[in-house]
């Protein structure tokens, strides 16, 4: 992974000083909270329901042990002994003292990590493939590319005051595990016929109130443009978005009302003129940061078969976890584990200090050092040999984080929604809690299959409910919490937006109606092998619709 | 917890210190009387005829609003001596990209001055993307800045508006000049 040399390191404390210095004013009164808040915002500080929220980057999601002990530090010493991992691949804290924020960004600063950016309207936090550097499938490792944006993106004089938040993510591989078409801009790194590297590129994708899917404004970008494209980009957006309507002014309003040819040749127009100047990227420099990517060497462990394959007959536990939370690595001997963050009623996303601490040292001694947090809210070991699955599947369970159900139903992603969040209209950890109470059996989840359920707490969508295959969005009516059920979304290489099904359901109702929506699915499925995204894409709402609503339904 | 109010006193910062400000904003060019200067709206700049313009010279500068595109001011810019972009608010961040399409593409080597809402947590900022000229107001903006406390840092992973020497190790890297 990459290493901080002097210049990051300078860097980081000059930006942590810088902060000391504008939370003192702010304490002081020197300063107004209109003033503060962009500030605090792109050091990460949010000022929530309850509390300030700290929310610390971790770049493409990737951490070692080291920097996962000093979350578990964090976590203990400045909050109530946990933290909440992110859909972009952060996590935060909701309990931090304003007055500590500094002191914690010193220490974040000790193991090469920092908040910086992780809100505000400015780039925010470059997001990858969790698996890079491990898939089977992947052209080639995308995270030296995000690095090279993070840096780039770091305290941009240019555009550090945008429209609007801004979000990129980096895939390396057809099968889109970034979610890169609900992205500002999603990069899919590729291969052109010559076996160059370049880009994909896709501009003006979000969610939020107004969901929209990213337009390909670029077949192929070579490697060596990247950061003059992205500049382009970034202009245009920085001079033309729309600034009269925070909720109109994400690149995709911009993208939707200038239209995608229009606003394609904005960008290769001011690409032109920035082309081949002091931006190009020499393949040295790449080579350099790809040198910090570079896998670990992976000894051959060819008895790992035998030892699985024994084990999974001893142990049913062992083998559903074998089904659903271990991935296919390039290396035959290796597999990447998913540790799940979301035991059966649980809040989605949340680890104590000594299950961050646990997953440190399986790391450190199974893992080649190496963890990664996915976009939905689970960690990733990406280097397991096979024959450890085992040993790593026991220390998982003494920490209850063997729950089986990656890519299942009850493996949900939920925003912190009303119980923490300023902007929340209805609470999501409790919904999520209990559908995952309500799907708790093994045997009913593995029937069921791959089904992603997402769950955001208000419009902004932080959930990601627009691209659940099943999404429940809460809502306020008249004093109490509705949720509306989205069917239909993905955030795949074949991303859609899901549709609104119908009315809403209130908090006692939405378990039910999932399990109704689920047992559709399962009446009509041509077989287990139909998932309910392929049951759902070719059935269409109106047997959902029937069995939610009933005659109601055909009334209206 | 006290809020700042903003002192009615604008002062003119550059890079070498506070001095006085021989420009003022204006809304035609009768206000210029004997050797004054003034800042003319854009829309006003361009109103003029050639004749005036090039008879008042240096004498005039002219401001730009953020929603205003800088395209029909580029063919003068040889002759104006000062660009003013406005920052009616100080989250508003479309006159960074002026300034820097001002001073890299255009090579623009007038006077850049940032007016409006110029806070000092912001001037780093803008003195990479090109501004030479500051309108300050804020108290704390005026009491670092007398202080020389400008602040900003000194380690920049992207190349800007200002000529810096490179950084270590990477190409987008660049350091600050003392």
């Amino acid at each position: 992974m990459y290493r901080y040399d002097e210049f990051d390191h300078g860097f980081v404390k000059a930006r942590v000083d810088e902060f000391r210095d504008q939370v003192e004013r702010r304490l002081a009164g020197e300063i107004t909270e209109d003033q503060f808040k962009p500030l605090r915002l792109m050091n990460g500080v949010y000022l929530q329901l309850h509390a300030y929220m700290l929310r610390v980057a971790i770049p493409y999601g990737t951490l070692n042990a080291r920097q996962m002990r000093m979350l578990a530090h964090i976590a203990r010493a400045y909050d109530k002994g946990y933290g909440h991992f992110t859909t972009r691949q952060n996590i935060q804290y909701n309990w931090p003292a304003l007055s500590d924020i500094p002191a914690i960004l010193d220490d974040l600063a000790s193991v090469e990590m920092h908040a910086l950016q992780t809100s505000g309207n400015c780039i925010r936090n470059v997001t990858a493939d969790h698996f890079a550097g491990a898939a089977a499938d992947e052209v080639a490792d995308p995270r030296p590319y995000a690095e090279i944006l993070r840096q780039w993106s770091s305290v941009h004089p240019e555009f550090s005051y945008l429209p609007r938040k801004f979000k990129i993510a980096v895939t390396g591989a057809e099968r889109d595990r970034a979610a890169i078409q609900v992205h500002d801009i999603g990069l899919h790194l590729k291969k052109n016929e010559a076996g160059e590297l370049g880009f994909a590129v896709y501009v003006g994708g979000g969610q939020g109130r107004t969901p929209m899917i990213a337009k390909k404004i670029r077949d192929f970008l070579p490697e060596r443009d990247l950061l003059a494209y992205a500049t382009a980009i970034l202009r245009v957006y920085n001079l033309n978005g729309r600034r009269d309507n925070k909720y109109k002014a994400r690149i995709k309003i911009l993208v939707h009302e200038t239209g995608t040819e229009e606003l394609t040749a904005w960008v290769e127009k001011e690409f032109e003129a920035l082309k081949d100047g002091e931006l190009t990227l020499p393949s040295a420099d790449v080579r350099a940061i790809e040198a910090y990517f570079a896998p670990p060497a992976l000894p051959s462990r060819p008895e790992g078969e035998n030892a699985v394959r024994q084990a999974r007959l001893d142990n049913r536990g062992f083998d559903a976890w074998l089904k659903r939370n271990v991935t296919t690595h390039r290396h035959p001997d290796y597999a990447a584990v998913t540790i799940s963050l979301k035991g059966t009623g649980e809040a989605p996303g949340d680890a104590s200090d000594a299950q961050m601490e646990a997953v440190a040292d399986i790391a450190e001694q199974f893992a080649f050092d190496e963890i990664r947090v996915s976009h939905e809210q689970n960690l990733i070991l990406p280097h397991v040999a096979r024959a450890d699955l085992k040993t790593v599947y026991d220390q998982l369970v003494a920490q209850g984080l063997e729950t089986a159900n990656a890519g299942l139903i009850t493996d949900i992603i939920a925003c912190p929604g009303l119980d923490y969040c300023a902007l929340a209209n209805a609470r999501s950890i409790s919904v999520a809690q209990d559908i995952s109470q309500r799907f708790a059996s093994q045997e009913r989840q593995e029937e069921i299959g791959e089904l992603k359920l997402k769950i955001s707490g208000c419009i902004n969508a932080c959930g990601h409910h627009h691209v659940g295959h099943i999404g429940i969005l809460g809502v306020e009516k008249k004093g109490t919490e509705l949720y509306q059920v989205t069917l239909g979304g993905s955030g795949d290489e074949h991303t859609s937006i899901g549709e609104i099904i119908g009315r809403g359901f209130t908090a006692e109702e939405i378990t039910d109606a999932i399990e109704t929506v689920v047992d559709t699915y399962l009446a009509w499925r041509n077989g287990p092998d139909e998932t309910f995204l392929e049951a759902y894409r070719r059935l269409g709402a109106a047997p959902f619709k029937q069995a939610l609503y009933g005659d109601e339904a055909k009334a209206a | 917890m006290t809020e700042t109010t903003t002192p009615a006193t604008t002062r003119l910062w550059t890079n070498e210190g506070f001095r006085d400000d021989d420009w003022a904003h204006a809304e035609t060019v009768d206000a210029l009387a004997g050797n004054s200067r003034v800042i003319l709206p854009l829309a006003a700049f361009l109103a003029l005829d050639d004749e005036t313009r090039s008879r008042l010279g240096d004498r005039i500068g002219v401001h730009v609003m953020p929603g205003e595109a800088l395209d029909a001011l580029v063919p003068h810019l040889g002759t104006v001596a000062l660009v003013s972009l406005a920052f009616p608010a100080f989250s508003d961040g479309r006159s960074y990209s002026k300034a820097q399409l001002l001073r890299e593409r255009h090579g623009y080597e007038g006077v850049v001055r940032a007016s409006g809402d110029v806070l000092i947590d912001q001037i780093p900022l803008m003195l990479r993307t090109g501004f030479s000229e500051f309108e300050v107001s804020n108290e704390t903006a005026l009491a670092r800045l007398g202080q020389g406390r400008v602040g900003g840092i000194d380690f920049h992973y992207q190349p800007a508006a200002t000529q810096e020497p490179g950084g270590p190790a990477y190409s987008w890297r660049r350091v600050a000049t003392v």
